[in-house]
């Protein structure tokens, strides 16, 4: 009995993950194996390549600029990563409290997930103009938040932050209200206080979302492109401050056609970001709570 | 109490109304851009009300692209982009999370990769499988690359892991296979992480814009993204244009997502008290 | 639940259904011997001009129907190369000289030799259309120069008199600081650009970018050097805007705000630029630009004169019908209808004055363009610009912001740009 079952569980697990993973080999794997075999090739127009080995990646360690996109995008992370997700957090909090006009609340912190973002990005930009924005002429100031190097990637960041925290906001506080509330009526019991409830019942409660944004985020974050490349146009003079990996790897790839040296950056950003989510999963052990 | 509690609720109101006005200007510096003249946009120092409210530049905007095609293609993305990512990724997560099977592991470990490689290396490859198969400017071209979802894997298996198995053991007792102990059982236990999923895959369908752009060349098969691209690439400088097309294009999303919204909120509510 | 798989596959069909009768991104031949051409564009304010084309062509030829399809220019060469990796690109598309010898040396272009009248285009108009074994592989569409632009109103509260082509780098200068005394607004915006900026300087100067062969960089070279260094100074000026400020508007548009009285714009702008801002009608005006002083060779004088053609794959199935409608492009009666749209001049010889009479609803004499393709020099490409181009670019910008002194930069550039070639 239980060896038959076991047996039709293996034949099931195929079954459920056979469309994905299927899916995932064609769509994604054979890309990625492409981009392995692009980045120990010179590439020239239209898809004609020449083994050259390690070449590529020995040019790509010798780059300054390639140096200084890494260091941006782990940069970026840092500015974004813990700011967003501590605001996300305290966002889904305050919106589970019993407030009045809470929906109004949510509805108005979502918003951002109704707009491309390539729309973010130009109203944004618009403001941020150094000459005709709105934000110096607010503040009085005279500050070049787009083109000033050592600015520039805050303003990016402030950008991502404002587009993402919502849409956290909702992962976390679907995982909030997941907690039942009998935890919490037992805790007032015992006498624990709002903050002893938070720390004892809501984090460990919610950290499984809270690992899944947190990973979300660290990778979309490592991977930023879209938001920088709208915001900071090649004739920036603040273009190699601002620059992350994959911006560079668009410029290599698209626009300078050199394939084979951008797939040896994909293949560098891959492994960064490999090992940042195997330090991940190795730490959640140690704070992420899957009993229930 | 009763004074604690409302002076906590002010503060809770204080933040949350300070974080608002900050989510909201942008929209209301986009509304006012999008009325004003080019010429007006651009003085310094820059005036908060348009001097004339006109309406010349969602003319320009609307005279550019056009929008009934660009909602109807955007709304098809999202839809099938959601049915496939939901489907197959409530199945896969269900597979990874509860069933045993050799290479699981392995497999798993494919998901994962995928979710740490970056999206733009795709591009070319999936475009010259779908010209390959004649496929461009469709509405299929636009749903490719979702087929399936290794975040949603990632994401839904999370959600069952978080089911005791203990639901499933009852239910296999009760006389149910793998496949129906999954659809009758666990599914509907996953419906709020479904429908963050949903919300997950339209947010994204609908903010893509590398793809849309190579896969679909008629204006006519482009979704919001990639138009206001397009009219970004014609009025580079010209923010009330700018502005008005990116109104335009979030218009009936708005309005789709305040409907949306309540439903979802909604549905996290009933599965709180699981 | 069972519902819910049943309409997922129901619609993934549905999808397939609607698939197969999209229309792919390549030509198809109906079964009554309807052809349908696509025809790709980067400029949405041509697209009339080009539909009208179109259009007189398909009223002769009823067979054949060709749909104009936009997308801008940031995303046309992504998209393009991908179309041509996959050998599946649109049946006629517009080409530039900066692309043109990447596509061209690399086989992906239709040899069009048999359908150009050489004798109606000017030699810039064909070299631009070349591929460097000197096979014509598009159809010259048209041409442009660049012009000085310049704020009439601005001038007029200055009290400066209008530029004229007697002007020479110091009149520009001496110009500039009048109006910023005067006004406070900037005069000449002196941009990073290559094509709208520092080349022409360049080549009036008697310097040069790359060598007559096109293998080596010219910027280690006297003349090009002294260019160089006196157009990046201009920004030490109080009256230039620096390159931070250009990065979040371009020239263009602190012109048109009235923030500058001058920059440099090519002519294919002047009429969307009039068109989308009413409010520049009668301030906006045209002039020759101004010589350099003291040219190591030649008269000062010079412009940057580049233009596009209108090319096919060389693997296009419909190659006569294509090659057929590319000949009604480039011939008299095609190149005038897209003179009279204004958008552009028209490459063949004899139509100026149908551009310079689509400008005849506003207050501007653009006719003073015309003379300068006399002296007109032709964009600089060599077949690894895509290469070198955002490379030369970035390091310039290091120059600008003074991460590299000007000798050391430009020999950066020179190295760059040889290293590029010599592959």
């Amino acid at each position: 009995m239980k060896n038959k079952q076991r047996g039709n569980n293996m034949m099931w697990g195929y079954i459920m993950v056979g469309p994905t993973i299927l899916g995932l080999l064609i769509l994604n794997i054979y890309p990625f194996i492409d981009t392995i075999r692009l980045s120990l090739s010179a590439t020239k127009a239209f898809g004609a390549y020449e083994f050259v080995g390690l070449q590529n990646y020995m040019d790509m360690f010798a780059s300054t600029e390639f140096w200084k996109a890494t260091w941006n995008s782990i940069w970026f992370c840092v500015l974004t990563v813990p700011v967003g997700v501590f605001l996300a957090l305290l966002l889904a909090i305050l919106l589970n409290a019993n407030i009045k006009g809470k929906s109004i609340f949510r509805t108005i912190y979502f918003l951002p997930m109704v707009v491309a973002p390539a729309a973010v990005a130009m109203v944004w930009k618009w403001m941020f103009n150094a000459e005709f924005g709105i934000i110096n002429s607010l503040l009085g100031t005279r500050i070049k938040w787009i083109t000033d190097p050592s600015i520039v990637l805050f303003t990016c960041a402030v950008v991502s932050v404002w587009s993402s925290v919502g849409y956290d906001a909702i992962l976390l506080l679907s995982g909030i209200q997941n907690i039942s509330k009998s935890y919490y009526e037992a805790a007032s019991l015992d006498g624990a206080g709002p903050i002893k409830q938070f720390f004892t019942i809501t984090i460990p409660m919610v950290s499984p979302t809270l690992f899944v944004v947190l990973i979300m985020r660290l990778m979309a974050s490592l991977k930023v492109y879209d938001l920088i490349y709208m915001m900071v146009d090649q004739s920036n003079p603040a273009l190699t401050d601002a620059q992350s990996l994959m911006y560079l790897f668009y410029r290599e790839s698209f626009i300078a056609g050199n394939k084979g040296y951008a797939s040896a950056i994909v293949i560098w950003t891959v492994l960064l970001i490999g090992v940042v989510t195997a330090i991940q999963f190795i730490g959640q052990k140690k704070w992420v709570n899957y009993e229930v | 109490m009763t004074i604690k509690k409302s002076s906590s609720n002010i503060l809770t109101y204080v933040v949350l109304g300070a974080g608002a006005i900050l989510m909201l200007f942008p929209f209301v510096w986009m509304v006012l851009t999008a009325f004003k003249s080019n010429f007006e946009a651009m003085q310094i120092p820059p005036t908060i009300l348009p001097s004339q409210w006109n309406l010349d530049a969602f003319k320009k905007a609307m005279d550019s692209l056009p929008f009934a095609n660009l909602y109807i293609n955007t709304a098809l993305l999202i839809f099938f982009r959601i049915i496939c990512a939901v489907v197959f990724s409530s199945m896969a997560g269900y597979g990874f999370a509860k069933l045993a099977f050799p290479g699981k592991n392995l497999l798993f470990g494919i998901v994962l990769i995928q979710m740490m490689l970056p999206s733009q290396i795709f591009i070319i490859p999936q475009y010259q499988m779908l010209a390959s198969m004649g496929l461009t400017n469709t509405i299929f071209a636009l749903v490719f690359p979702g087929l399936v979802s290794a975040f949603g894997t990632f994401f839904l298996r999370q959600a069952y892991l978080g089911i005791p198995d203990e639901i499933s053991e009852a239910a296999y007792l009760d006389g149910c296979n793998t496949w129906q102990a999954f659809v009758k059982v666990m599914f509907p236990l996953t419906t709020a992480a479904s429908a963050a999923l949903a919300v997950f895959t339209a947010v994204f369908a609908y903010g893509d814009l590398m793809w849309p752009l190579i896969a679909n060349t008629d204006l006519t098969m482009m979704t919001l993204a990639s138009g206001l691209s397009t009219l970004n690439g014609q009025f580079t400088t010209n923010f009330p244009v700018l502005m008005a097309g990116s109104l335009l294009a979030m218009a009936p999303m708005l309005v789709l997502y305040m409907i949306f919204q309540r439903q979802f909120i909604e549905g996290v509510a009933m599965t709180g008290g699981k | 639940m069972k519902n819910t798989k049943k309409i997922a596959a129901g619609t993934l069909a549905a999808v397939m259904a609607a698939g197969m009768v999209g229309c792919g991104g390549q030509s198809g031949t109906g079964s009554n011997g309807q052809v349908n051409l696509t025809f790709q564009i980067w400029d949405v304010g041509q697209r009339d001009g080009m539909q009208a084309m179109c259009d007189a062509y398909t009223a002769k030829n009823p067979n054949v129907k060709i749909e104009v399809q936009v997308t801008s220019w940031n995303e046309y060469w992504t998209k393009l190369e991908a179309a041509a990796t996959s050998q599946k690109m649109p049946d006629i598309f517009w080409m530039h000289t900066n692309e043109i010898l990447k596509y061209a040396d690399n086989g992906m272009l239709a040899d069009v030799s048999d359908i150009v009248e050489t004798d109606k285009f000017s030699d810039i108009s064909l070299s631009n259309a070349q591929g460097s074994d000197g096979k014509l592989y598009g159809v010259p569409k048209d041409k442009d120069v660049i012009c000085l632009a310049y704020n009439k109103e601005l001038f007029d509260q200055a009290g400066v008199a209008y530029p004229d082509e007697n002007w020479t780098w110091d009149d520009l200068v001496t110009a500039s600081q009048t109006i910023y005394d005067a006004t406070g607004k900037y005069g000449y915006m002196a941009y990073a650009d290559d094509q709208l900026g520092y080349w022409n300087f360049v080549y009036q100067n008697g310097g040069y970018i790359l060598n007559d062969d096109k293998t080596k960089a010219g910027f280690t070279q006297p003349a090009t050097a002294e260019a160089m260094e006196f157009y990046i100074n201009l920004q030490k000026n109080d009256w230039c805007p620096d390159q931070t400020y250009f990065a979040e508007q371009a020239p263009g548009a602190a012109f048109l705000s009235g923030q500058g009285a001058m920059y440099l714009e090519g002519t294919w702008n002047f009429l969307p630029m009039l068109q989308n801002n009413p409010e520049l009608n009668g301030k906006l005006a045209v002039a020759a630009l101004p010589k350099a002083p003291s040219p190591a060779s030649g008269d000062g004088r010079a412009t940057i004169s580049n233009g596009l053609c209108y090319a096919t794959a060389a693997n296009n199935k419909n190659m006569d019908v294509v090659k057929d409608v590319l000949k009604f492009f480039g011939s008299e009666e095609g190149q005038r209808i897209q003179g009279e749209s204004g958008a552009a001049i028209p490459a063949y010889n004899g139509l100026e004055q149908t551009w310079v009479d689509a400008f005849k609803d506003y207050d501007i004499d653009v006719s003073i363009c015309i003379p300068m393709f006399e002296y007109g020099v032709q964009s600089v490409n060599n077949a690894s610009r895509p290469e070198w181009k955002t490379k030369v670019s970035d390091e310039l910008l290091k120059i600008y912001s003074g991460q590299v002194e000007l000798q050391q930069g430009l020999q950066n550039m020179q190295d760059i740009v040889d290293q590029a070639s010599a592959k």
